[in-house]
């Protein structure tokens, strides 16, 4: 029997076999398999609306993809009238009450979102037509309501609001500002005031607008057969009414005449935020197409990426930095090399950068670097395929992006075919040295100095400045934000005793007891603290009632209870908590030890800084004298970590002002405390410092 | 009338239940007691190879706990062929990935890759069954990372040993007493000559299954498995006999003391039927008619409405021999225990007296059958199914008909469940404290 089969197993595979396998040798690789993506199946309404199938019967489960392929839209002074279309669609339908809605999709265990100009949904298959019915309603038959209209403006501006101060964000917003003009499409941005432009008359218009069948895609997959859901969206789908969108011209955006900085100071900024760019005219029909991905996949890809090996790996400037090469079919799309880093490294960044594009440009990538980059690309292109929401895009990509038919089959033949010779084509096309953009969001106080002396090739690379929204700027002077002649720290803490209630009311607070909260994650954050001017301080935070943290100052004594673990304080820790224990330490300052070092912006505001020590920095406001931030620093694991306090609204307790806000940043993460309650001289005894 | 409605749609869709959903699958034996499954799908180009053996933290002599566990580190050291340190490194540069686990019961390796480099999975896991270098340094080495890999999951992670906590007071003979991990003093005892003997007697083709999943073409696949696979020899046969436990009888009250928490948790457990027998499977549709959602039993009550818990789960462990079911919840504020405990038992208490409502019972099986679907939507995912099911419950076929057994519980099936496994004299309550409280 087994004999007969090994006879059969050989006339099959006569042509390829040579006699034994060899375990000592590592087996090869076969040929790029090829995908196995089935076309899908298409058809069209009469209204222009372009579906198309992919049957996939292995679970009886099935996505729904709706796309509007319309050219770039320019909001203009409205802008976020799209994102607040997006977020109107799909709270039910002119028949279907929004709560019934989101009830029956739940119940059926289906997922159902809407975009601006798309949809999303998937479910079990035997809930597909009535899926399929539930998206078509809340696409063509839209319950746009004034209510619900201002409830996602509010989230909206909400939502610009805690982006204010985000470097990343303003960032973001700069770099393609700067990239395309603001009056591009992809330049504009959306501002507290272009919402407030936006009426719910807007809303509609923008989705008769846009919101129409012309440039529409449809792309079902999973577990349909074609008759059923030709049917099906033949029903649903034909009063959507046939109409083309409005098009309009736009200004060409150009990269500068020579590779030069553009820096936005953002005084809070931590972290610069850069971006090497420049514009790219890359479709992916382009023959070059898959060259351009490659040499960006090795350029900065991803964790073995040269960016991140040098400056992550090799100088520890970063946690990451990684570069990416976008493609668009109707406007130039943007090369981009990008890094955060410590504002210590700013310079040196810039210059790791520009030297790695330069050097991609100039030198071919090794073949090993180009063959283990295919392999690890190849893979992840593999595995991705699995997930139909990857095969929808493909089907849709070979269709609005005008590719041919077997772009995807032959994509990995296409990749294994690429040479070190297109790579540096490609890097040379689409990389530019001579033209890049040079974007950096930081704090210009510590890193312009020596940004401007950034040179490549022996070049000053030139600065200009930009304000947070991208237009042109003066050159911050930090030289104007001098002393006024004769001031000194003691007029600094001076005028912030004077403000918050004088010496006299100061020196009588013998302790204090401050209660206050936070959330976080929508967890409850309590905060108590105690202080006295015996050198004795207590610090409790508790998460839902929970101690976290407790640090206890008695004087000779402290301790530290984190997480159930206690542990006592270290002569060094001892110090420096005592440092901190006076209610008041303004009162000690007067007699000095530390230093005033300049002003600076806080918030906006000019503001006095007084060095306390290496790792912390106090700022007392210039006009009020009231003490608005604190900056400490402190090294954890290896890493510099800073801590922003910021205190505003200041009350009167009993004479003597407090604020009631605390806002703390550390790292990624912010949270605010809002006081709830001060005592002074009552609820403080020496029980609480045991 | 809305009640209604939603109880109405599902008899809408009657006609199209129970489509399609085929898991296609075929299995063999090689000469060598090797079980091989292909279960052949080209809608991607991706395989998965992977070996499951029927060998976990359980099959051990007293005194030699956690081998299985460290075998799955052991055994990725290297082979004849392929060098120390090697293996992670082909894998990546081959565009694949690869990763293994340990269970009580079993241990399971698997390699992706794109589908051209199926030789390659196959190669490795050859050389892993054939002949891996088990030698001192490996051991050395390997004992330092599955220490840190204590330290890290159990030792310091808050909550992280409540499973042994459990285990040690539910079995008293069986090897489920102790944690998979192992003791470390058992790990250091361990001799070179130990190690190798346990290798051959579990790791061994009649001690294993091969899936290959994905995208292959069969008649090659097979050839290249018998090439690669068919020269192993046959171990001995294995002969497990883990002693019976004597069925509980009165409530067991203990209390476990854990550094890295403050908040303490209560734990409601019960000695249950392992995994294959019915009755685990009423287990698991109650687990979630109790705690899984908002508007489950105890988290609408205990979480949301009466605020007592911060979190509160119900979970069924299924283990081969016997498994073990967990209800548990964590204070707010001020809560005892012993509150939390009533609460929870009221709960169970009702499932034991009252049948559960209709329109809960068809949200189960809904729930039950979107998690079915879901859990065989990657090829990586089935592949490790068709292993258990072969492996652990004896059934193949089981990957396209487990929906059916949920399907044909009732709920009068749940209430005799519960009523014969949930009472109050079969339970161990655990009090798993902070270390802190049990110093002061």
């Amino acid at each position: 029997m087994m004999k007969k089969l090994y006879t059969l197993l050989l006339v099959l595979f006569a042509g390829s076999l040579t006699a034994q396998i060899d375990r000592t040798q590592m087996p090869k690789p076969g040929p790029a398999p090829e995908i196995n993506l089935e076309d899908p199946q298409r058809f069209e309404l009469k209204n222009g609306l372009k579906v198309l199938v992919v049957e996939n019967h292995k679970l009886p489960r099935v996505s729904v993809q709706l796309r509007i392929d319309n050219p770039p839209i320019a909001e203009g002074d409205k802008s976020g009238v799209s994102s607040l279309t997006g977020s109107l669609l799909g709270k039910g339908s002119k028949s279907i009450s929004k709560d019934d809605f989101n009830e029956e999709i739940d119940f059926l265990g289906a997922r159902l979102n809407f975009g601006a100009q798309s949809a999303f949904a998937s479910s079990l298959s035997k809930y597909f037509p009535r899926i399929l019915e539930l998206m078509a309603d809340a696409a063509i038959n839209p319950n746009f309501t004034q209510e619900e209209f201002d409830k996602e403006k509010d989230k909206l501006i909400t939502g610009l609001k805690t982006q204010e101060k985000d470097v990343k964000a303003i960032a973001g917003r700069v770099q393609r500002a700067l990239a395309y003009g603001t009056d591009h499409p992809y330049g504009e941005f959306t501002t507290e005031t272009t919402v407030n432009n936006v009426k719910l008359a807007d809303v509609i218009q923008f989705y008769d607008n846009y919101f129409v069948p012309a440039n529409a895609y449809l792309v079902i997959i999973g577990d349909v057969n074609l008759e059923e859901t030709k049917e099906l969206v033949e029903t649903h789908f034909t009063p959507w009414t046939k109409a083309v969108p409005p098009s309009f011209q736009f200004s060409k955006p150009s990269d500068v005449q020579y590779t030069q900085i553009s820096f936005v100071d953002v005084p809070n900024a931590v972290q610069s935020e850069i971006s090497v760019q420049n514009l790219v005219n890359l479709k992916m029909k382009d023959e070059d197409y898959l060259s351009g991905l490659m040499a960006n996949e090795i350029l900065g890809g991803g964790g073995e990426g040269r960016l991140f090996l040098n400056l992550r790996e090799d100088k520890g400037y970063t946690y990451g930095s990684y570069s990416g090469l976008g493609d668009d079919k109707y406007a130039p799309s943007r090369f981009r090399a990008v890094a955060s880093v410590r504002n210590a490294v700013t310079d040196s960044s810039v210059v790791e950068l520009l030297k790695e594009i330069d050097k991609i440009r100039e030198t071919p990538v090794t073949a090993e670097e180009l063959k283990n980059t295919k392999a690890k690309y190849v893979g992840r292109f593999v595995m991705a395929l699995e997930d139909p929401e990857t095969i929808a895009r493909y089907a849709l990509n070979i269709e609005t992006e005008d590719l041919p038919k077997d772009f995807y089959k032959t994509y990995l033949e296409k990749l294994n075919a690429i040479s070190v010779t297109d790579v540096q084509n490609a890097a040379q096309k689409y990389f530019s040295s001579d033209n890049a953009r040079v974007v950096v969001t930081g704090k210009g106080s510590e890193v312009l100095e020596n940004l401007q002396k950034v040179a490549v090739n022996g070049k000053t690379v030139p600065v200009k400045y930009f304000d947070k929204y991208a237009a042109p700027t003066e050159k911050p002077n930090y030289e104007a934000a001098e002393m006024p002649a004769g001031f000194g720290i003691k007029d600094v803490m001076n005028n912030y005793i004077k403000a918050v209630g004088g010496k006299a009311k100061l020196e009588g607070v013998n302790s204090y007891v401050l209660i206050a909260e936070a959330e976080m994650q929508g967890m409850k954050l309590n905060l108590e603290q105690k202080k006295t001017s015996k050198n004795q301080s207590m610090t409790d935070v508790k998460v839902m009632g929970n101690s976290m943290s407790k640090q206890v100052l008695n004087n000779e004594t402290g301790y530290v209870v984190m997480q159930g673990q206690r542990k006592e304080m270290d002569e060094a820790e001892l110090k420096k908590t005592r440092e901190e224990s006076a209610p008041f330490p303004e009162l000690g300052y007067l007699n000095g030890g530390v230093a005033l070092d300049g002003m600076e912006d806080v918030n906006g505001k000019k503001a006095y800084k007084v060095k306390v020590s290496e790792e912390k920095t106090l700022y007392y406001d210039v006009e009020t004298g009231l003490k608005v931030q604190e900056v400490t620093k402190a090294e954890m694991m290896g890493q510099q970590m800073t801590t922003t306090t910021t205190y505003s609204d200041y009350r009167e307790v009993q004479g003597i002002m407090f604020p009631y806000s605390i806002a703390q940043t550390v790292g990624p993460q912010s949270f605010e405390f809002i006081v709830s309650e001060i005592k002074i001289n009552e609820g403080v005894t020496d029980a609480d410092f045991e | 009338m809305k009640r209604k409605l939603l109880v109405a749609l599902p008899f809408l869709f009657v006609g199209w239940v129970m489509q399609a959903q085929e898991v296609a699958y075929e299995e063999y034996d090689l000469d060598n007691g090797l079980h091989v499954i292909l279960h052949k799908d080209n809608t991607a180009p991706l395989v998965t190879t992977s070996v499951m053996y029927h060998v976990g933290g359980k099959d051990r002599t007293e005194g030699r706990t956690g081998f299985a566990h460290f075998f799955e580190h052991l055994l990725f050291e290297g082979t004849k062929n392929v060098g120390k340190g090697e293996w992670f490194k082909i894998v990546a540069s081959n565009g694949g990935k690869n990763n293994a686990n340990t269970s009580q019961d079993r241990t399971y390796y698997y390699e992706v890759f794109p589908s051209n480099n199926l030789q390659l999975g196959l190669w490795l896991e050859s050389e892993r069954m054939l002949h891996p270098i088990i030698d001192q340094t490996g051991i050395d080495t390997q004992q330092e990372v599955v220490k840190e890999e204590k330290r890290l999951r159990y030792d310091n992670s808050p909550y992280g040993q409540f499973l042994y906590a459990i285990g040690k007071n539910l079995f008293k003979v069986h090897p489920y007493k102790d944690p998979n991990i192992g003791y470390m003093a058992d790990l250091d005892a361990a001799t070179l000559e130990d190690v190798i003997a346990y290798n051959k007697k579990y790791y061994v083709p009649n001690n294993a299954v091969l899936v290959v999943a994905g995208d292959f073409e069969t008649a090659s696949t097979k050839k290249m498995i018998s090439d690669y696979f068919s020269a192993i020899p046959k171990g001995d046969d294995i002969v497990r006999s883990y002693p019976k436990e004597e069925p509980i009888t009165e409530q067991i009250n203990a209390t476990f003391y854990d550094p890295n928490i403050q908040i303490p948790a209560s734990m409601i457990a019960y000695r249950t039927p392992g995994f294959t027998e019915r009755e685990a499977y009423v287990l698991d549709m109650l687990s979630t008619y109790l705690s899984d959602g908002r508007s489950s039993k105890l988290y609408k009550k205990m979480v949301d409405d009466q605020k007592q818990a911060l979190q509160v789960g119900a979970f069924n462990i299924g283990q081969e021999d016997y498994s073990m079911y967990v209800v548990f919840a964590l204070p707010v504020g001020e809560t005892t225990l012993e509150v939390l405990n009533t609460e929870m038992e009221e709960e169970i208490a009702k499932v034991r007296t009252e049948l559960i409502s209709e329109n809960d019972y068809q949200k189960l099986l809904n729930k039950f059958e979107n998690q079915f679907v879901n859990s065989n939507s990657s090829v990586e995912g089935i592949a490790n199914s068709l292993a258990r099911y072969y492996m652990l419950y004896g059934d193949t076929a089981l990957i396209n008909k487990e929906i059916e057994v949920y399907r044909s519980i009732t709920r009068e099936e749940i209430k005799e469940v519960a009523n014969k496994f949930l009472n109050p004299n079969q339970r161990l309550v655990l009090s798993y404290l902070p270390e802190d409280t049990a110093q002061n």
